[in-house]
């Protein structure tokens, strides 16, 4: 391997934080720092998101729900009590974990299906909540809050920055709750519920504690987000989208992997940017976006990281001197895709 | 007054029945939550409005080419979109949300988002019915007809699975996939063929749905999650158990919008779903959600 390909194997993490720190001093243009803001906040979002769904398996599509209750709760304290929204973001987001603690120990009983509806039942009741409590909330106009102190020909750049730290915080717990034992028994779960709680594991304690874990770095971005926005309304800030933004991008870049997330949020938000933009005013992004998730799951339901990783494995494979190295290749190449553990093939 | 309401909250809750009577049917045989089946559903209501709109064709009659092109897409889905994925009901129902954001895109681009609704010749007709000298209740002709035209597809569903062959093999993929396979059953050919029955029930849900409420491509969200919260109240896979919670809920529904403040009845209906699915997933009658 040649001495660049080396070094970029040992230092790739700080060669790509490197590149995220100059981003937005290279590319200038105000554009350019909400698509890395907007991206930066999927990323956070969905690197906690896989600590409930990808390590245990339990697929939330409600979670955006902590993003919008985080997103109001920062603006009225913004407005009522002049709280700053950076250091009010990631403390009330505390209180929003709280909460979820509360509704994931209340839906720590629902499995598969029943949990997902559940779920969208949670993110659906917070909605017309947000929109109904006109005394709280503004209604369906929403709510306003002060701008920030900067200048505004900084744009968004402080907010990218800031988002970036959470970022490497969101990804240093994913990585600690993945090698703890706490994370052994997450990964457990969802390879059988049953078996886990056999041997020990105390299941429900540790969905309910994954599922405010990966409410609070959501929240966290919900609230960091209110403030960006300075004006916030229910339909944007509890949208089912957000659900499919985070969803999608950790199934793009691998459910239950470390970096799968981040991958998957910095391919699919610029992509889904350039869809939005090619495509415009009509819905029609809407159904390019349908039609990319349905492939996804189709065709690539691991995500790019772990299919990535089993093609170097054959690789590897194939240049030593093992003399069935091509028999492997195409063994893994034909994987199927039924050999996750805990998804069984397809019925015949 | 009251009484009156609860008349028409009953016959719209017989619409209901139409409606999430595939989904319940699909969930039994398949254990899939089709969450593209309010897409679907909006997609017939369009296809209707279409029809009347451009044709004249009355949407009562438009059923008879929309049905079979239902079933025939619901083979085809089953068969090509979601059998290959397997079984992880997470995946199966992130799968089903992604049909249904490509088809509200797809309706929202060609339609816009005006809101729509097939106005008939009989659609303000009222059947004055004469209970006693001082109460007569003024049924409304289309949810009349939507009221008994639910009964009769209910009905050709409950001879389709208690006469058939092919109910016989529904039901008892339904009992024990395995066992049924052991047997002889063709379970992959069951169903997609349930996934066909279930989407020609919601094209005549659909067609119905049409004449009564007025939908846009972005409809489907409101309508799913009411769906839902019936069938699981009904106690998801029971055919019976969908007929009693939507008229319940038909009704529910009715008397609370007079009583209570606008928006409380919808947040009665999330509430409804999330609690049961949490605390009796059996529902009233019928089998628990299984887990994955």
């Amino acid at each position: 391997m040649s001495r660049v390909g080396t070094f970029l194997k040992q230092y790739w993490m700080f060669v790509a934080l490197g590149f995220l720190l100059v981003y937005p001093l290279i590319w200038r243009a105000p554009y350019y720092h909400v698509l890395g803001f907007n991206t930066l906040i999927v990323a956070t979002a969905a690197t906690g998101w896989n600590i409930l769904g990808g390590y245990t398996g339990y697929k939330s599509l409600g979670h955006s729900t902590f993003f919008g209750i985080n997103a109001y709760l920062v603006a009225i304290t913004a407005n009522e009590l002049g709280w700053n929204p950076l250091w009010s973001a990631p403390l009330l987001a505390l209180g929003v974990t709280v909460v979820a603690l509360v509704l994931g120990w209340i839906m720590a009983r629902a499995k598969g299906s029943a949990f997902v509806i559940a779920t969208i039942a949670m993110l659906l009741i917070f909605r017309l909540l947000a929109l109904n409590v006109k005394s709280v909330t503004g209604g369906a106009p929403g709510l306003s809050q002060p701008l920030a102190p900067w200048s505004p020909e900084y744009s968004r750049m402080p907010f990218y920055y800031y988002m970036l730290f959470w970022l490497v915080i969101a990804l240093l717990v994913s990585a600690y709750i993945r090698r703890s034992r706490f994370g052994l028994g997450l990964l457990a779960i969802r390879d059988d519920e049953g078996k886990a709680n056999m041997v020990g594991v105390n299941t429900t304690l540790s969905k309910v504690l994954a599922f405010g874990v990966s409410a609070y770095f959501i929240a966290l971005g919900g609230g960091i987000w209110s403030y960006a926005q300075t004006h916030i309304a229910p339909i944007f800030a509890f949208s089912i989208l957000n659900d499919v933004d985070t969803v999608l991008a950790t199934m793009l870049g691998g459910l239950g992997t470390l970096w799968g997330p981040v991958l998957g949020a910095f391919i699919l938000i610029p992509g889904s940017d350039y869809i939005l933009f090619n495509f415009g005013a009509s819905q029609f992004h809407l159904a390019v976006f349908g039609v990319l998730m349905v492939v996804i799951i189709l065709f690539l339901p691991r995500g790019i990281l772990p299919s990535l990783r089993d093609r170097l494995a054959a690789r590897r494979e194939t240049s030593s001197a093992f003399t069935g190295a091509s028999t492997m290749e195409d063994l893994s190449d034909s994987q199927p895709r039924g050999e996750v553990p805990g998804r069984e093939a397809p019925a015949p | 007054m009251l009484i009156q309401v609860a008349v028409i909250g009953l016959l719209t809750g017989g619409v209901y029945a139409v409606m999430v009577s595939g989904l319940t049917l699909i969930f039994g045989v398949m254990k899939i939550i089709n969450i593209a089946h309010a897409a679907f559903m909006v997609l017939s209501a369009y296809l209707a409005y279409w029809l009347f709109s451009g044709l004249g064709i009355d949407p009562i009659l438009s059923m008879i080419g929309i049905v079979p092109l239902f079933f025939f897409i619901g083979k085809v889905t089953q068969r090509r979109v979601l059998s290959p994925v397997g079984d992880d009901p997470g995946l199966l129902v992130l799968l089903t949300f992604a049909l249904a954001i490509t088809l509200e895109g797809v309706l929202g681009s060609i339609s816009g988002s005006t809101f729509r609704t097939v106005r008939t010749g009989y659609t303000s007709s009222i059947i004055p019915v004469e209970l006693s000298s001082d109460l007569t209740l003024r049924l409304p002709v289309v949810r009349l007809t939507g009221f008994v035209a639910s009964f009769v597809v209910l009905g050709v569903l409950w001879l389709i699975l208690n006469r058939s062959g092919l109910g016989r093999a529904i039901r008892a993929t339904i009992q024990n996939a395995e066992a049924a396979q052991l047997v002889g059953v063709n379970i992959a050919r069951v169903r997609s063929t349930t996934f066909g029955i279930g989407l020609a029930s919601v094209a005549i849900g659909g067609a119905l749905f049409s004449l009564i409420f007025s939908f846009n491509g972005s409809s489907h969200l409101d309508w799913i999650s009411k769906m839902l919260a019936i069938i699981v109240l009904g106690g998801l896979g029971s055919l019976p158990g969908a007929l009693i919670a939507a008229l319940i809920l038909g009704v529910a529904e009715a008397v609370s919008a007079v009583t209570m403040t606008s928006y409380i009845s919808p947040i009665v209906f999330y509430l409804i779903l999330f609690l049961t699915l949490v605390f009796r997933p059996q529902g009233l009658m019928g089998a628990k959600v299984r887990e994955g």
